[in-house]
């Protein structure tokens, strides 16, 4: 049988996590940043998204990866390389968890 | 690329001129304020009202190409040999989407380019009107940023900001889609653009030089692995400095070649897929690898958890999303490659017996030119020889842009170059009908120097029509076509991984290619043997206008060495 090639190179399957992303007010703000997540092979269990008082966006995204090389913190780098990307954090749940 | 006093100062031009002005008329002044001579574009419905201004301004030249992505890959062509952002117009819906593929190659191989649509008119945007299609939308996973220009007084604030980001930190490709009835717009304001962009990711020293030494230092079989990033991140003569300094022998991907001289003590060729044998060894055996400005691609790497399976991680790159991306990495030096390639000092490593064992396996695996091989000893053209020869003759004068096919892996394996930026193939999308194309965008931006485009006959056909640019602004390309009547390298894996199953390769019907050229009225001539590779090599160099040489070569011909895809670089097929 020939399998498909779900290649884990040093995370395990099943990353979740949740990241905190600031995005500027420019066209094709969200859908750039929800694409990098998907493309980079993750899915998403929760979106939410608010516009703050200067204009920008906060972005909570709960992610799962989807079997490829999964690695949040490139991700987070990768996103954060786009231009309309203020920043893009991890989001423990630890520190969820006290916030709320 | 633009300082962020540059930046400010445009701005303050900018906002104080309020002459009543189109938006297209806007667009073409501010492009050619970044230092823009060139455009490579293809005139259409939507982007009428830019080349209704275009006679305007006199400092722009507008190459009129035959087809948008033989612009697109001009403007590569262009922008990588001279180092400068390429810019490339066309129209909207097909126009646009005929762009698709160039943009796409421009984002893998990280060149900065310019790409500007036109769109339907803002009333009209998302009514599926005539050749409307959503350019931004369907290039968002392939450009570096883009924009809808909404407004004219935005456009000298967006295109300055554009040229800054497609040439700042890894470059990239930018686009700007402009609507017909924004371009036709009459405006007196300018829109204070935004401040100065992030540079991203932030560039400075990194602190972990002295730990990047100390790994070298206790290192005993250290390895350099170089790629695009040098030329890009101009790090040419620092990384010649190092490796002179440290005496560590290095390998390099296709897009790393020239970053040292074929021929330098230290190199021992191409690693990857259709690398060297004493390169890929050596990546399997040292102890430590030391990255700088490659991102463990799989056409180098192989099976990645097999590559250099006993080696400690440097890591150097411009791109910080690049860390630990594939490979876990010790130690990441991250902000300017020329800093970090300048600032390592660790001394001459202490690895004689690494050493002689690497240069006694480049000697050993050499490739000889001398003894006849493959279809030479029939009196045929070899092509991996032809290919010697020729470069062997403008050795380092000539820019050789490629094709894709196995006639794309001889060059890299068998041309001679001494700098980067010469080397212009494409890489990261492997784009056949990039060759001819990219080759007439390089001969523009470097007039002064000998351009030579090596096609196959299955590429070439992809953009042919640039052959009428090539006659229409004279431009005096030379075209090597290696003819093997096949999509050779589709061929050769059908013959090696697909037990010879050869399905939809056979391209026994060519037209006659000379034939072909001859009728666009450019110089052309064939050879089929090998004593008339020597002539052809003289011909094809003396010419003073463009010129193609079709040679004939063997459909049966392989590259190797050949590494399957998927399985470790020791794994390599030969002969
Ligand atoms: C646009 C595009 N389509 C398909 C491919 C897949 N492909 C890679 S090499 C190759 C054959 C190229 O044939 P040719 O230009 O004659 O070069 P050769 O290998 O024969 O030297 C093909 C079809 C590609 N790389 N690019
Ligand atoms: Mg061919």
């Amino acid at each position: 049988m020939v399998e498909l090639q779900r290649n884990k190179t040093f995370e395990p399957s099943g990353v979740q996590g949740k990241l905190k992303i600031v995005l500027h007010d420019v066209s094709g703000t969200l859908i750039r940043a929800l694409g990098t997540i998907e493309r980079r092979g993750y899915d998403y269990r929760d979106v939410h998204c608010t516009q703050r008082v200067d204009g920008d966006f906060d972005l909570l995204v709960h992610i799962e990866d989807t079997g490829g090389p999964s690695n949040l913190d490139t991700l987070c780098k990768q996103l954060e390389r786009l231009y309309n990307v203020v920043s893009a954090e991890k989001v423990g749940r630890r520190k969820h968890a006290e916030r709320a | 690329m633009t300082t962020a006093t540059q930046f400010e100062h445009q701005q303050t031009k900018i906002l104080a001129n309020r002459e009543p002005k189109s938006g297209a008329l806007l667009l073409l002044e501010s492009i050619a304020a970044q230092g823009v001579d060139t455009i490579f574009g293809y005139p259409g419905g939507a982007i009428m009202p830019v080349y209704d201004v275009l006679p305007k301004v006199g400092s722009l030249r507008h190459i009129l190409c035959r087809h948008e992505q033989g612009c697109g890959m001009a403007a590569i062509g262009y922008a990588r040999a001279t180092g400068k952002t390429g810019t490339a117009f066309a129209t909207s819906g097909p126009g646009a989407t005929n762009l698709v593929t160039a943009i796409a190659d421009a984002y893998l191989d990280s060149v900065p380019v310019v790409f500007v649509t036109g769109q339907v008119t803002s009333d009209l945007m998302g009514t599926d009107a005539f050749q409307e299609v959503d350019i931004f939308g369907i290039t968002l996973p392939i450009v570096k940023h883009s924009y809808i220009a909404r407004d004219p007084a935005d456009i000298p604030g967006m295109v300055a900001e554009a040229y800054f980001i497609a040439a700042e930190g890894r470059p990239g490709p930018v686009l700007i889609d402009l609507p017909k009835d924004v371009a036709n717009a009459l405006t007196t304001e300018r829109h204070k653009w935004r401040p100065y962009p992030k540079v991203k990711p932030e560039m400075g020293q990194s602190d972990y030089i002295s730990k990047a030494e100390d790994l070298i230092k206790d290192s005993k079989k250290p390895l350099f692995y170089i790629g695009g990033g040098i030329a890009q991140g101009d790090g040419v003569k620092e990384l010649r400095d190092l490796v002179n300094r440290t005496q560590i022998p290095v390998v390099s991907t296709l897009k790393g070649l020239g970053s040292l001289p074929t021929d330098h003590p230290q190199f021992l060729g191409m690693l990857g897929m259709h690398g060297l044998k004493a390169a890929n060894y050596a990546v399997q055996e040292c102890d430590l690898l030391i990255v700088a400005g490659a991102r463990f691609d799989d056409r180098a790497t192989g099976k990645l958890d097999t590559f250099a399976p006993n080696a400690k991680v440097i890591h150097m790159d411009i791109d910080i999303a690049e860390i630990n991306k594939l490979r876990k990495t010790d130690v990441f030096l991250d902000g300017s490659l020329k800093k970090n390639l300048e600032a390592l000092n660790p001394g001459e490593a202490k690895c004689e017996d690494w050493r002689r064992l690497c240069f006694s396996r480049r000697e050993e695996y050499e490739w000889d030119y001398k003894s006849p091989i493959g279809n030479m000893k029939t009196g045929g053209v070899y092509a991996p020889k032809l290919l010697h020869d020729l470069s062997r003759r403008v050795e380092g004068s000539a820019i050789i842009t490629c094709d894709v096919g196995q006639h794309q892996m001889w060059v890299a394996q068998h041309c001679y170059f001494d700098n980067p930026k010469d080397h212009i193939t494409s890489g990261g999308l492997g784009t056949m009908g990039f060759g001819l194309p990219a080759g007439l965008g390089a001969k523009l931006g470097a007039p002064n120097r000998t351009v030579i485009t090596v096609s196959g006959d299955g590429s070439i056909m992809m953009n042919i029509q640039e052959l009428a640019t090539l006659f229409r602004y004279d431009i005096p390309l030379k075209i090597v076509l290696l003819d093997n009547s096949a999509l050779g390298m589709v061929r050769q894996w059908q013959e090696v991984f697909f037990e010879k199953n050869y399905s939809e390769v056979n391209l026994d019907d060519n037209p006659d290619f000379a034939m072909v050229a001859k009728a666009f009225q450019i110089e052309a001539f064939t050879i089929t043997k090998g004593d008339e590779v020597d002539d052809g090599i003289e011909r094809l160099l003396s010419a003073t206008g463009p010129i193609l040489m079709h040679v004939k070569i063997d459909t049966y011909e392989n590259v190797w060495p050949l590494v399957p895809p998927g399985r470790s670089n020791a794994d390599m097929m030969e002969r």
